[in-house]
């Protein structure tokens, strides 16, 4: 007879292991690097899939049930917020246009990082990383789905909200964060991993979504707050792939590094320029702040990804050189992007306003070593002609930045009252950059930047205005044209603040909400 | 109160102090969970309860789901025991791991000898001819005669081999109440208490792989443990071991590894001086730690395991060192104590052990 036999139960990795691994098989009628085209042109050099560690073990069937149940409680959560009338509970309609800033600009790259996430998961000769990166790749979906379900009701009260699919293809600055998506999804699979996996969701993330989900909450806006929470766990994951990604390049080829070194300064300073937008909406959008730009940088870079580079330096990896310069820009992101969009709001899809007396005060305590010297007086210049009826909205087209696509509007890190510009020549071209990181780079991989959409350009030769339009015609208006074609409102979503109809409207719903 | 955790598939178990997490408990007792946030919200600590109640605390709705709340499942890092609990976590399985339960030791010093100006060997004789059973790495806290409030965990420096007497070498800390204590007043025929055996640092034999041992200052005991456990057992891996100290006063048993070279073909032993006078008659290394070791191997030790035992910044040197040579995280063993002031430092969650 038999003697039973007492087996030793097995762990969590083990359970997972047997369950994961062996699932892939080799190709026997195609190679595998016809089957994996673009696992090897970066010159990252894999010897062992098998040493990949997944960073959290999750079974899609877990994984349905798991995003089913977050999104009965966040629509549960957005509905009552709807139905309850929740947007006339925000400090003040001012603040909608951080939602018109993010929904239009952030959103549609959730599409984005879906699609990416997608391409790069089939690109991965590894199961490992094949699978984290399509549950990756559902999750920004699901962001995507949400944000945009979010907006739709905020759409039916407030202006220019309309039409983001469209927006962000068109208007003049959402080319900047559509050109960093644009930059990380037309490279390699694994300069994708360090683009969108590590530098944007590990190194930078903190910056845009605590900034936002706490703006939010600050302000009386549960149903982003909401959707913030709902997020957050799965950003947890979506971080810990980004590690695991850099630690075994890292690890398998002491060749790796270099290039790995690489992505990692390049996407750093593409990262921190796009968050220019948060920095602006942080110390200038918010009617109830939470904190300063220059506050959420020291704690969310300097302190924490300074905790993680010198874990990297084991590697051999290095902080990137452009933390000297934003260590520097800290002081002036802010101030100079909210300048160039109180100038430019009449091409734009959401208000602009001058800070009040009150915000100038807490912008010269949060930033003693420049508002007052350098930011303080340009707006009260503003404010003074704007008494006088000459509101000053710059219809010149500003110069763009090749790589960021960001206005020339940064100054010299050692000289806050010149604008900074570098140039590089190409195939008997000049092209400008805002930065020595942005030049840098473009002069790493010319052949791609040269290909970039520059919404100025394009304005200027005749790319921009809708069908029909004849710009020869003498009585031609080239910016209400451009408009047109943004699908931008002239006179309703665009300009000031002060006097629109989002002000008005707001004023008089939440007056019938609390009076007969 | 004082619940008990034990925590699977270790099969360690711990006190819990009133109100602690049980992140906080397990990363106190040198147990390394998955974790990052901290609070509640990214769901990277969630572990199963198999046993016992806890309240789930400050974990979201979205981090913890209901369903799942329902399976028992909860947030270590939010989770705070309400009876004794027994979870399993997300942890590797350490073949090599004997959990060998603690306990508490009665025993007499029987000899006290000077090693160096600075470290002492202390010997206690387990009184009724008792043997401590422990894995050669471990360590004890010794409970310093007539303080009972003072207690010093040290690394054994004997291999479990070695019957019925344990060895500790001491290294005088200036100021430090229970060393000063020990290298002045401590006397053989004092009787003192020994609670252990402590640690996870113990060899992983299991992996057969060629060892590498670091050891700095008085770090040397459990790698001296280690490797006369391994001599012991009939070890065909090649071992190394890189040790250093100040200068020739204080590198004690050194004599002893020169023999233990001569007689196995299978050790080497490669010892390093740091701040030796120039003029001396030292023939070996004039280098720290990691310097010694990087010489030694030609800046790689891929197929090594290694373990690391010194004072803080040598580890650190010496992680960085392997890692250029190509040894990573999971090929590093680490003697660490982890203190409270550790649990408090802004850190990635880039590295598990380090």
């Amino acid at each position: 007879m038999d003697m039973p036999t007492t087996k030793k139960k097995l762990g969590i990795k083990e359970r997972y292991a047997l369950m994961t691994r062996g699932l892939d098989w080799e190709t026997s009628y195609q190679p595998m690097d016809k089957v994996f085209p673009y696992a090897q042109f970066e010159g990252i050099k894999i010897h062992d899939w098998d040493k990949w560690e997944d960073p959290f073990r999750l079974t899609m069937d877990a994984y349905w049930k798991y995003q089913a149940e977050k999104e009965r409680k966040l629509y549960a959560i957005l509905d009552a917020f709807n139905q309850n009338n929740g947007h006339l509970g925000v400090t003040d309609a001012r603040y909608v246009n951080t939602l018109k800033l993010f929904l239009n600009g952030i959103s549609p790259l959730e599409y984005m990082a879906h699609r990416g996430f997608a391409h790069v998961g089939r690109q991965f000769p590894g199961v490992g990383p094949r699978v984290a990166c399509q549950m990756q790749s559902l999750d920004e979906l699901r962001h995507a789905q949400t944000q945009i379900h979010s907006m739709s009701n905020y759409n039916k009260y407030y202006n220019g909200l309309h039409s983001p699919t469209e927006m962000i293809q068109k208007v003049w600055y959402m080319s900047v964060p559509r050109s960093f998506f644009d930059d990380a999804y037309t490279a390699g699979p694994f300069e994708f991993m360090v683009a969108i996996g590590f530098s944007f969701e590990y190194v930078l993330t903190n910056l845009l979504f605590v900034p936002f989900v706490s703006g939010a909450a600050y302000n009386g806006d549960m149903g982003a707050m909401t959707f913030g929470f709902s997020a957050q766990s799965d950003e947890a994951r979506h971080m810990t792939l980004g590690l695991e990604c850099i630690r075994f390049m890292l690890e398998q080829d002491p060749d790796n590094i270099p290039i790995v070194q690489k992505w990692i300064d390049k996407w750093t300073w593409r990262g921190i320029r796009v968050l220019t937008l948060v920095a602006m909406m942080m110390d200038y959008m918010l009617p109830k702040k939470v904190m300063s730009w220059k506050e959420a940088w020291e704690i969310y870079f300097e302190e924490n990804a300074g905790a993680l580079f010198n874990d990297l330096a084991r590697y051999g990896i290095k902080m990137p050189e452009c933390a000297k310069q934003a260590f520097i820009d800290k002081d002036h992101i802010s101030h100079q992007a909210w300048a160039t969009f109180y100038q430019y709001s009449g091409i734009s899809n959401f208000h602009s306003w001058l800070p009040s007396e009150e915000d100038k005060d807490w912008l010269s305590a949060k930033y003693p070593d420049t508002f007052d010297k350098y930011y303080r007086p340009r707006f009260e210049h503003w404010e003074a002609e704007a008494k006088e009826g000459r509101r000053f909205y710059n219809t010149t087209l500003p110069q763009l930045c090749q790589v960021c696509q960001i206005p020339m509007i940064f100054t010299e890190p050692d000289d806050p009252t010149q604008i900074c510009y570098r140039e590089s020549d190409f195939g008997g071209e000049k092209y400008h950059f805002c930065s020595d990181h942005c030049k840098h780079i473009f002069d790493d991989e010319p052949e791609k930047y040269v290909q970039a959409w520059m919404p100025a350009q394009q304005i200027y030769q005749g790319n921009c205005f809708p069908e029909g339009a004849d710009p020869t015609a003498p009585d031609f208006n080239a910016v209400e044209e451009v408009l047109k074609y943004y699908n931008i409102h002239n006179g309703r979503d665009n300009m000031d603040y002060v006097g629109s109809e989002d002000e008005k409207n707001f004023a008089e719903w939440r007056q019938t909400s609390t009076k007969n | 109160m004082g619940y008990d955790l034990t925590i699977e598939p270790l099969g360690q178990t711990i006190t819990l102090e009133d109100g602690q997490t049980i992140l906080d408990a397990s990363l106190r007792a040198g147990i390394y969970l998955p974790h990052a946030c901290g609070h509640g919200l990214c769901a990277t600590c969630k572990v199963q309860i198999l046993d016992g109640e806890v309240e789930h605390g400050e974990a979201s709705t979205f981090a913890l789901m209901d369903f799942e709340r329902e399976e028992g499942k909860t947030l270590a890092c939010c989770a705070i025991p309400q009876s004794d609990v027994t979870i399993e976590a997300d942890i590797d399985v350490e073949p090599d791991a004997r959990n060998i339960a603690v306990q508490d030791f009665a025993g007499t010093v029987s000899r006290i000898e000077a090693l160096t100006p600075t470290i002492k060997a202390v010997f206690v004789k387990l009184d009724g001819g008792r043997a401590m059973e422990f894995q050669s790495g471990q360590y004890v806290n010794l409970h310093i005669p007539g303080h009972p409030e003072l207690t010093r965990p040290f690394s054994i420096a004997n291999a479990p081999q070695v019957d019925g007497e344990i060895e500790l070498n001491i290294r005088i800390v200036p100021g430090g109440a229970a060393t000063t204590y020990i290298h002045e007043s401590l006397k053989a025929g004092d009787e003192v208490t020994v609670a252990g055996p402590y640690g996870r640092f113990f060899l992983r034999t299991s992996r057969a792989t060629p060892y590498l041992f670091l050891a700095g200052g008085s770090g040397l005991s459990s790698p001296r443990s280690m490797i006369h456990d391994l001599l012991a057992e009939g070890c065909t891996q090649p071992i190394t071991l890189v040790y250093g100290a100040r200068n020739r006063g204080e590198l004690y048993y050194h004599d002893e590894f020169v023999a233990l070279a001569e007689a196995h073909d299978t050790f080497t032993y490669v010892p390093a001086l740091s701040d030796e006078p120039a003029d001396s008659a030292w023939s070996g290394a004039r280098a720290f730690v990691h310097e010694a070791a990087r010489d030694h191997f030609g800046n790689d030790f891929r197929g090594h395991t290694a373990y690391l035992c010194g004072p803080p910044l040598m580890i650190e040197s010496a992680i960085s060192t392997l890692m250029q040579g190509r040894l990573f995280e999971r090929d590093i063993f680490i003697e660490k104590f982890i203190s409270a002031a550790d649990a408090n430092q802004v850190r990635s969650p880039f590295f598990k052990k380090f």
